[in-house]
């Protein structure tokens, strides 16, 4: 391996990236993707229009209203009018969802005798519905643990996840990272390695004595320096404009973005193998990419959650692996104490060697015939 | 021993045998030339020979052995490539001396006196020592090819393989690029093999290879031998002589001379570059008019405008002495020209009826004539056996013609053609003009014809030579040798002007 042959091709590459203005794209696609999902994904629902009949007029009736009321996931009403005229307005979508006071509430309540809450949730859409539900739900529990009922005099559901739920910032945009860093240094490499193909400079190194090993190492150096950057810059974005936390050590964010950083540039390799035109590079690294690394990263379902196909799909994917590390260091802070993560970060070493040992052996120097 | 010995050179390309049996022999300081019309194997030979490309083949050079690309690895180090296309290798956002660098580099050259010598020595000779700072997307054809040239021999290789290198560059670009490589060549004692298009160019080789499908039909010492001849001797004994041509003359043909198409004071400029300036040309009936320049003089432009398909920025287009200038007219202009591009922008994936039969409809001809005009036509180009095959299975001539008639298909009064001969073999090319000349006779067809073999000028009736936009020249092919009295031929001539 000769240094001065990597050297050559690394400049040069630099050169006619920031020539190209092509320079911009791994720094602005990250950015906009973070920013984009970031501020775009809304799982958690703030003021839903609740109507609320209260047949029951009593203390701890309106004590149920006011919570409602004070809170502000919701935005209340409260009115006398028929059940049937509530549910109209509910088919107009003027209202999400409808609560039910029956009448002598207060009385069964304090008697300890079971009493039900009649619920109707607007469910067109229905992600939005179920949160709505859970939302509900909390409250009225709320109420009850307040009161020190006995569990089970109001009938509900009694997941209380309400209290524990996340920002939807600190559930979605650590996942982020691990989709552009999966997406971003793969279409560069595959699109850098695919230019040459396309244009026919390819041929410098078909003809010269340029190794396979030093072609690679100087396409791939130049794209992860480039990206190699990109990882202090999400961190701010994730910190400073998402205002999320960070708990865990930075030596392990930066050590295991870099290794994931080079899968996503072993996995562009591959794709430079097969294509040998630029567009086909872009589009073929964004289907293996993007979609797999938002699916099934467990950033809108959980992998454990998963069927048997899709989980197995998310483990052949490198990108839970990182999330998995990536979530710790924001949220968590376990660090290098978990065995869980060294054993994640020793998969994705496994990964990024695999993926260029790979590469190195199905590059050929020579055209197909 | 020699010094490069091919032994049993075979190239396949999936499951089409691109090129069989080669064998060559030959020294130190020799210039091979491979000559050939496109897909011939002259490219296959080359990249194996060069061990890009799977190939079957024993080849030593310099007592080192090589059967496959793995094996040639050895010998990358002093072989020289340039493969086929204008500026291929190039970057186009580097400078010339950041190539210069680049190339040193991946070379592993040192960078001593001797080697700044040489390098100064070949930007001198290339003429490109003024444009150390220019990208190679700013330079010319001809700059390209021999910026790539001076690349490829930079760490002076023993084993100079070059694909066509003088292939689309201007005439002068084309000396110079020749005298780079002789003299280097001779001077460091470098095997060069090189192919070319132009039969010309055979005669600054010291031998040559003649390929014509897949095969090299015949090893050629003798310089005063005709490789044309050579040509048609072998598809003569082959059997691959064309059907001859018989065109019916046309009922309505044109009166002789009319001037049917002027275009006046042209001009056509993209952001601060002018295309064209002020280029004034008369299309006559029955008159074969060639446009010649090397790369980049503006013909393509030109004749879109003519066309229609680019908007005149000034001057004035005259068809039948009225003049076009709304859309409607650029519509009727449109249904008075036949064209046939650098390309053939036929379908592949439909027979030659189909094909009539598309761009028929296309030109709103009612199915009942259209059948008639193809059978007709088909019948007198002698492409009938050929109607129901696919156009990639035609032999190159017979789908020029098929291009041809569909070209003609709704009687047009003028045809352009843009270098239809490009890369067509010797006969192909001789058949082509004949028909030409039997469109302009009989028809009456005024044509216009781009191509940048100048030895095709002489077929023309009248020449306009353009030059980075401009028209320098406009007369009959008689006028020309009347006025260089000492031209041999017509390249002669095209370089008086590009001095």
């Amino acid at each position: 391996m000769r240094f001065r042959v990597i050297k050559a091709y690394f400049v040069k590459e630099l050169f006619e990236l920031v020539r190209t203005k092509i320079i911009i794209m791994p720094y602005l696609l990250p950015i906009m993707i973070v920013v984009l999902f970031g501020f775009g994904i809304r799982m958690q629902v703030t003021g839903a229009r609740i109507l609320i009949i209260d047949n029951d007029h009593s203390k701890i009736s309106t004590m149920l209203t006011q919570k409602f009321q004070h809170s502000k996931y919701f935005n209340t009403r409260v009115s006398n009018e028929s059940e049937a005229d509530a549910l109209r307005e509910i088919k107009k979508a003027n209202v999400d969802a409808i609560i039910i006071i029956p009448p002598s509430f207060e009385k069964n309540v304090l008697k300890n005798v079971k009493s039900e809450l009649g619920i109707f949730i607007d469910a067109s859409f229905p992600s939005r519905a179920n949160t709505l539900e859970t939302y509900i739900g909390g409250t009225v529990l709320n109420l009850a643990n307040e009161m020190n009922m006995k569990s089970g005099v109001i009938s509900l559901n009694n997941r209380n996840l309400f209290n524990q739920a996340l920002r939807d910032e600190e559930m979605i945009v650590p996942g982020l990272l691990g989709l552009v860093l999966f997406v971003a240094p793969a279409i560069l490499t595959a699109l850098i390695i695919a230019k040459e193909k396309e244009k026919g400079t390819i041929f410098n190194f078909y003809s010269s004595s340029v190794s396979k090993l030093e072609f690679l190492m100087a396409k791939l150096s130049a794209v992860f320096a480039l990206h190699s950057l990109n990882v202090f810059i999400l961190f701010l974005l994730v910190v400073y404009l998402f205002d999320l936390p960070f708990r865990g050590n930075f030596f392990l964010y930066w050590l295991s973005s870099e290794i994931y950083i080079l899968v996503s540039l072993g996995l562009g390799l591959l794709i430079s193998i097969l294509v040998s035109t630029q567009i086909l590079a872009v589009v073929l690294t964004l289907m293996l990419t993007i979609l797999p690394a938002f699916l099934y990263s467990g950033i809108l379902m959980p992998i454990s959650s998963m069927s048997a196909e899709a989980y197995v799909i998310a483990h052949v994917y490198p990108v839970m692996y990182y999330n998995h590390i990536v979530y710790d260091v924001f949220l968590v802070g376990n660090g290098f104490e978990s065995t869980k993560i060294i054993e994640y970060l020793l998969l994705l070493t496994l990964y990024a060697v695999g993926f260029f040992l790979l590469g190195l052996l199905l590059l050929k120097k020579e055209l197909k015939s | 021993m020699a010094y490069l010995k091919i032994e049993e050179l075979s190239v396949s390309h999936k499951n089409r045998v691109a090129i069989s049996g080669l064998n060559l022999e030959a020294n130190k300081g020799e210039i091979i030339g491979f000559v050939g019309a496109d897909g011939a194997g002259k490219s296959s030979a080359l990249n194996a020979i060069a061990g890009v490309i799977k190939f079957d083949a024993k080849i030593t050079f310099d007592n080192v052995v090589y059967t496959n690309p793995k094996e040639s690895q050895k010998l990358k180090p002093v072989m020289g490539y340039m493969p086929q296309g204008i500026g291929l290798v190039l970057y186009d956002t580097l400078s010339v001396a950041e190539h210069l660098d680049f190339f040193a580099d991946i070379r592993d050259l040192k960078k001593d006196l001797a080697f700044e010598e040489y390098k100064k020595r070949l930007l001198s000779m290339s003429g490109l020592s003024a444009f150390l700072d220019r990208q190679a997307g700013d330079l010319s054809g001809g700059m390209m090819q021999k910026l790539s040239l001076i690349c490829t021999m930079l760490h002076r290789p023993s084993l100079l393989i070059l694909d066509e290198p003088t292939t689309g560059v201007d005439p002068l670009s084309r000396l110079e690029l020749w005298d780079i490589l002789k003299q280097n060549a001779k001077e460091y004692d470098m095997v060069a093999l090189i192919s070319t298009a132009y039969m010309q160019e055979a005669q600054k080789m010291d031998r040559v290879l003649l390929f014509d499908e897949g095969k090299v039909i015949s090893e050629v010492n003798d310089k005063s031998v005709s490789l044309e001849n050579l040509f048609f001797e072998n598809a003569k004994k082959n059997n691959k002589l064309l059907p001859t041509i018989n065109i019916s003359p046309a009922k309505n043909a044109l009166k002789k001379n009319e001037v049917v198409m002027n275009a006046k004071k042209i001009t056509k400029k993209f952001g601060a570059f002018i295309a064209n300036e002020k280029v004034d040309i008369q299309l006559k009936s029955s008159e074969i008019l060639g446009l010649l320049g090397a790369n980049g003089a503006g013909k393509t432009t030109f004749i879109k405008m003519l066309l229609g398909l680019l908007k005149i920025d000034e001057g004035e287009l005259y068809l039948l002495n009225k003049k076009i200038s709304s859309a409607n007219d650029r519509k009727e202009l449109k249904s008075k020209i036949g064209y046939v591009s650098q390309h053939f922008a036929l379908y592949d994936d439909m027979s030659v009826r189909e094909n009539m039969l598309f761009f028929a409809s296309m030109h709103k001809i009612d199915a009942k004539k259209s059948v008639e005009l193809i059978n007709k036509y088909s019948m007198e180009l002698g492409f009938n056996d050929y109607l129901d095959k696919m156009p990639k299975d035609l032999p190159i001539g017979i789908n020029q013609r098929f291009s041809l008639a569909t070209a003609i298909l709704h009687e047009p009064i003028i045809l352009f053609l843009d270098e239809p001969t490009s890369g067509v073999d010797v006969i192909a090319r001789a058949q082509f003009w004949k028909l030409l000349k039997e469109l302009k006779e009989k028809m009456g067809m005024a044509i216009l014809i781009t191509t940048h073999y100048m030895s095709e000028a002489e077929f023309c009736d009248r020449v306009v030579l353009l030059k980075d936009g401009k028209k320098v020249a406009d007369d009959s092919v008689e006028n020309f040798y009347e006025r260089f009295a000492n031209a041999k031929n017509f390249e002669e001539i095209f370089l008086e002007f590009y001095k």
